[in-house]
């Protein structure tokens, strides 16, 4: 497929009777004012495919036709997303696909299954090459689905759908009463499968979405040499027992509320994507908030994919460490959270990215090294004064080191001796200090001085971006 | 009617709310105690505590019912 036509598609306003499943319609507020060129021809192949500008930053764009056959992807349609790719690839600019299909287009048969696979190749092939967003914006199916899924970011509209099979096969084949909805709209999405990053209230604000990230990750732009100040010092509550919510952390290091990506599927770990001093940065952050900000297996994961995603693109880390360890139980290990919780382990120390921690409060156990430790090789690691660096708490260290020694005192005693011994384990095992000494902890910084001095690593750090694909973990 | 569930095994350590009260979204109605972490678990709509399933004391599992929010 060559370029075809170069004509600047006109406002589509002055189209007689307006079908809002018009790709033009879709791609022409996806993209800037007449900034859409078509790369492929208007057809009835189900596919249209253009160059545009979103804030001016340049990207590829193609978008399912749903008024021909519900948007089904046959050989020609196929063809068209491939060419999109390849002039993405071939631009490094940010392709952005809008999803409206049922699948393979039934009457081509095998034809259509080949053509189907060669986008699901070139998706692949441009992984961590250029960023891939998705965008579904109605129901999405078999091979439609698996577009998406293949991309970097996913977000669905409110009548966006996606499954495998829909409602009736399932119903057929297993006996399941479902619809739409329940079997693959947000609601199971956002919360359950992880399919989904982001779910949006309408079609308007998903593609409004689609231009926010294209636009962090397209054009990541320059760290600012002065940077404003924010005091967290009152965010953290005064018992140190006492959860919090990480939001204001996390948007208060930011110039200004960033991306939330899988906000309410394993919300005990954060993944957003923002500005720091005018630069994308990608921030992970424990959410003491849920599940204590335990890691388990699906926020591994999650934050591994995250990980790997800034780093294919060479958006530096921040990493916000508040983490009382890995989350015990039956259900966990056999979930695997011993082969999931290795991603993170495994997207960390593959990383070439900049990438900065801050312990905050708890760094525990096997978690603490999951957080971007300077085992792992993080670029530095900050610690605010409030920090705990232990193997694990100190009153649960003492139970099983001094076991012997506590069970021979006299009950009345028993608490007492428990809490001395604790102190001198504290002395002796853990704390700030001992990790300052080693060199895991570079240095100890104020809350009120925390965006500057991140903001400064980062500037100064080398840039650089890892050489690998962004696998769907 | 919105009910809130617990997400995961923990203590109950407190309840700050009663029967009949009414919360906004975001007021904490009990909290728990998990991993030496207290949790609080939050209101996710606003209205009337209609019932409250747990008491000082409890044990509850991952998906037991805290709370009926209406």
């Amino acid at each position: 497929m060559t370029v075809l036509d170069n004509r600047v598609v006109n406002d589509a306003s002055d189209a007689e009777a307006v079908d809002p499943r018009d790709p033009r319609v879709r791609l022409g507020h996806l993209l800037d004012e007449g900034s859409i060129r078509l790369i492929t021809p208007e057809d009835k192949s189900g596919v249209l495919a253009v160059t545009g500008r979103v804030e001016g930053v340049p990207v590829v764009a193609f978008c399912s036709d749903a008024r021909v056959q519900g948007g089904a992807m046959g050989g020609e349609g196929c063809e068209h997303i491939v060419h999109a790719y390849d002039v993405a690839v071939r631009e490094r600019v940010p392709v952005i696909g809008v999803w409206h299909s049922g699948g393979a287009r039934l009457a081509e048969g095998v034809e259509s299954l080949h053509a189907v696979g060669r986008v699901f190749a070139a998706m692949t092939k441009a992984s961590g090459v250029v960023p891939q967003i998705s965008v579904v914006v109605g129901p999405v199916a078999g091979g439609g689905a698996y577009g998406p899924a293949l991309t970097d970011i996913v977000i669905l509209a409110d009548n966006g759908r996606i499954f495998v099979t829909g409602p009736d096969v399932v119903r057929s084949v297993t006996g399941e009463e479902t619809d739409m909805a329940s079997l693959g709209g947000p609601e199971p999405h956002s919360k359950r499968s992880g399919v989904v990053h982001i779910a949006t209230k309408n079609e308007g604000e998903a593609l409004l979405r689609a231009r926010q990230l294209a636009v962090l990750l397209g054009h990541q732009g320059r760290m600012r040499g002065d940077i404003d100040e924010v005091d967290f010092g009152s965010l953290l509550p005064d018992n140190p027992r006492r959860a919090y919510d990480v939001h204001p952390l996390v948007n208060g290091l930011l110039d200004e509320p960033g991306v939330e990506l899988h906000a309410k599927w394993a919300p005990n770990i954060v993944t957003t994507l923002g500005r720091l001093g005018g630069r994308t940065v990608g921030v992970i952050a424990n959410n003491p908030l849920r599940l204590g900000g335990c890691l388990d297996s699906t926020s591994a994961e999650k934050a591994a994919r995250f990980v790997r995603m800034c780093d294919a693109f060479g958006v530096p880390l921040v990493v916000l460490v508040d983490v009382p360890g890995y989350l015990p139980g039956v259900g966990q290990e056999h979930d695997g959270i011993v082969r999931r919780g290795a991603k993170l382990l495994h997207a960390f120390a593959e990383a070439s990215v900049p990438r900065v921690t801050l312990m905050t409060r708890k760094a525990y156990g096997g978690a603490y090294i999951a957080m971007n430790s300077r085992s792992l090789g993080a670029t530095r690691v900050f610690a605010w004064p409030t920090t705990v660096v232990a193997v694990m708490g100190a009153v649960a260290a003492v139970r099983i080191l001094k076991r012997r020694e506590l069970a021979a005192a006299p009950e009345e005693e028993r608490s007492a001796i428990e809490a001395r011994l604790a102190e001198e384990h504290e002395k002796v095992a853990g704390g700030l200090d001992r990790a300052v000494d080693l060199g895991v902890v570079d240095e100890v910084i104020e809350p009120a001085k925390t965006r500057g001095a991140i903001a400064r690593v980062i500037a100064q750090a080398t840039p650089a971006r890892g050489a690998h694909g962004n696998i769907p973990l | 009617m919105a009910e809130v569930h617990a997400e995961m095994v923990a203590n109950v350590w407190k309840i700050v709310v009663s029967e009949g009260d009414a919360v906004e979204e975001g007021d904490t109605l009990v909290i728990l105690e998990s991993m030496k972490m207290e949790i609080p678990v939050l209101a996710e709509d606003a209205g009337t505590v209609a019932q409250l399933k747990v008491a000082e004391g409890d044990v509850v599992q991952e998906g037991d019912l805290i709370a009926v929010i209406e």
